[in-house]
């Protein structure tokens, strides 16, 4: 019971405390250039949070089964690297032949997701944060993709809306929607210290 | 030493190789297996399409590039005759592999700059020291004494792909042998004074100028704008005269007595030829005045 507990709590606090997008301010990148639609960023979310779950254990994995015992840790980048592209580049193909229109309208930004920071800021984060039980690693990498899908979708929502909204003319387009981020991030400030 | 160095290096570093050796290994396996089962099999008519094009990007088309416009072309025949740098060759190899029949586009586009005012022609107001490119430049009324001329400052240079058009003394030129027809510089020109003009003969006949001020207006900024005087659309019914401007009918001109005596009188040698191989503008006779004395 006593590790179910902790992996909730884990969940919870990377989906909301530590969200990647809005407290660190990783993968702003595709927060800011695919959520302009609802369902292309749920796809979008979908797919990250696919690659940032297989990445992060994977990566984990070699971090803790291979890396550290062999004292190899000036490699971790290349090697995380190495499996984020894998993984992306399996995304791709599946998405291309399942999904064509998903995947036309992703555009550049699906084999951006290899250089998304919030993955690879994600499988660093796990060694810096000491996890040493796998499943804590799953679960925290699942919520990651999840906290990400979340950040994206709440902000698409919003700018379909800021579509029908009457913007002042210098504020449209870019400008109000950074603003519309930082007032996001502010409100997910409030989660902060909510778990210890 | 060197090669202790490097034996040293060697011991200390190849877990780190192999390592990355296996990886790369593991995920190349993975991504090969994948690539075979999630093949796609792309549309050979796109393909064939695709293959017929230039190949060269440039969106005259409208669309992002030569592989979107093969796309866009296979599933809407209509879309045909939009491949500006291919022609009608291209518009005729893609009805092909669309088992389609096309009529003849007629000639093909390639765009006249209409004005022929180099630095020594222009007058100014007042001296532009902004950004330069010409859609500042236009923002600033009249530092260019001329408000339908050209400004020089080759905003259209910089759109053309092809390097088939460059300033020679503040007027852009075209480089008829490198142009493709593209349509960039059209769109890149803040003033519209480049048109995109059927090419039915290597040179054709032009008035290059595109000012609408009154003659003697026109006359006080350039020494080679287009007063209207209409002494060519009596030689020739090819030109016409409106809005204080001669125009030529490109689709009716035919070289002829009437068009090269419409080319002779025209008072401020504003009517030219350009092409390939078209022949340098008579000399304006103030010029030659001035180099006389």
């Amino acid at each position: 019971m006593d590790t179910v507990t902790t992996l909730i709590l884990a969940f919870i606090s990377v989906v909301l405390v530590n969200n990647l997008v809005l407290t660190k301010f990783l993968g702003i990148c595709p927060y800011l250039g695919v959520s302009g639609r609802i369902d292309m960023a749920f796809g979008m979310g979908m797919a990250v949070t696919f690659v940032v779950t297989l990445s992060g254990t994977l990566t984990w994995l070699i971090d803790n089964l291979v890396l550290i015992p062999l004292n190899l840790e000036v490699t971790r980048y290349v090697c995380f690297i190495l499996v984020i592209a894998g993984a992306v580049q399996l995304v791709e193909m599946y998405l291309r032949k399942f999904f064509p229109s998903l995947y036309e309208s992703f555009g550049i930004f699906l084999p951006l997701i290899t250089t998304n920071c919030a993955i690879l800021g994600l499988c660093l984060f796990l060694n810096l944060w000491e996890i040493k039980n796998f499943a804590t690693a799953v679960v925290l990498s699942f919520g990651a993709g999840i906290g990400f899908t979340l950040a994206i979708c709440i902000m698409a929502g919003i700018r379909e809306n800021l579509k029908l909204a009457d913007v002042p003319k210098p504020l449209k387009g870019a400008p109000i929607t950074l603003i519309t981020a930082g007032i996001m991030t502010l409100a997910f400030m409030g989660f902060a210290g909510m778990i210890k | 030493m060197i090669l202790a160095d490097i034996i040293e290096l060697l011991s200390n570093s190849w877990q780190a190789g192999v390592i990355m050796l296996g990886l790369s290994m593991v995920f190349a396996i993975v991504l090969l297996v994948a690539s075979i089962k999630f093949k796609v099999q792309p549309d050979p008519k796109v393909e064939q399409i695709h293959k017929v094009l230039p190949n060269i990007d440039c969106g005259a088309c409208g669309y992002a590039g030569c592989a979107s416009y093969a796309k866009a072309v296979a599933a809407n025949p209509d879309l045909i005759g939009l491949c500006a740098p291919g022609g009608s060759a291209a518009a005729a190899k893609i009805a092909a592999a669309l088992n389609l029949q096309i009529s003849d586009s007629g000639p093909p586009l390639r765009p006249i700059v209409h004005c022929r005012a180099h630095t020594e022609d222009k007058t100014s107001f007042a001296q532009f020291q902004g950004i330069e490119s010409c859609t500042t430049a236009n923002a600033f009324a009249n530092a260019q004494a001329c408000k339908f001329g050209c400004l020089g400052y080759g905003d259209c240079v910089a759109a053309c792909k092809f390097d088939a058009l460059h300033i020679f003394d503040g007027l852009a030129t075209v480089d008829y042998a490198k142009c493709t027809g593209c349509g960039a510089c059209v769109k890149a020109c803040p003033r519209n004074i480049i048109k995109m003009v059927p090419f039915a003969h290597e040179n054709m006949i032009t008035v290059a100028c595109s000012s609408k001020e009154h003659g003697k207006a026109t006359r006080s900024m350039c020494q080679v704008g287009c007063i209207a005087c209409g002494l060519c659309a009596k030689q020739s019914d090819v030109f016409s005269v409106s809005d204080n401007l001669a125009f030529v009918d490109y689709k009716k001109y035919q070289p002829n007595e009437k068009t090269e005596a419409a080319y002779n009188k025209c008072p401020t040698c504003v009517i030219v030829y350009r092409g390939k191989t078209a022949p340098p503008p008579r000399e304006t006779k103030k010029k030659t005045e001035a180099a006389k004395t």
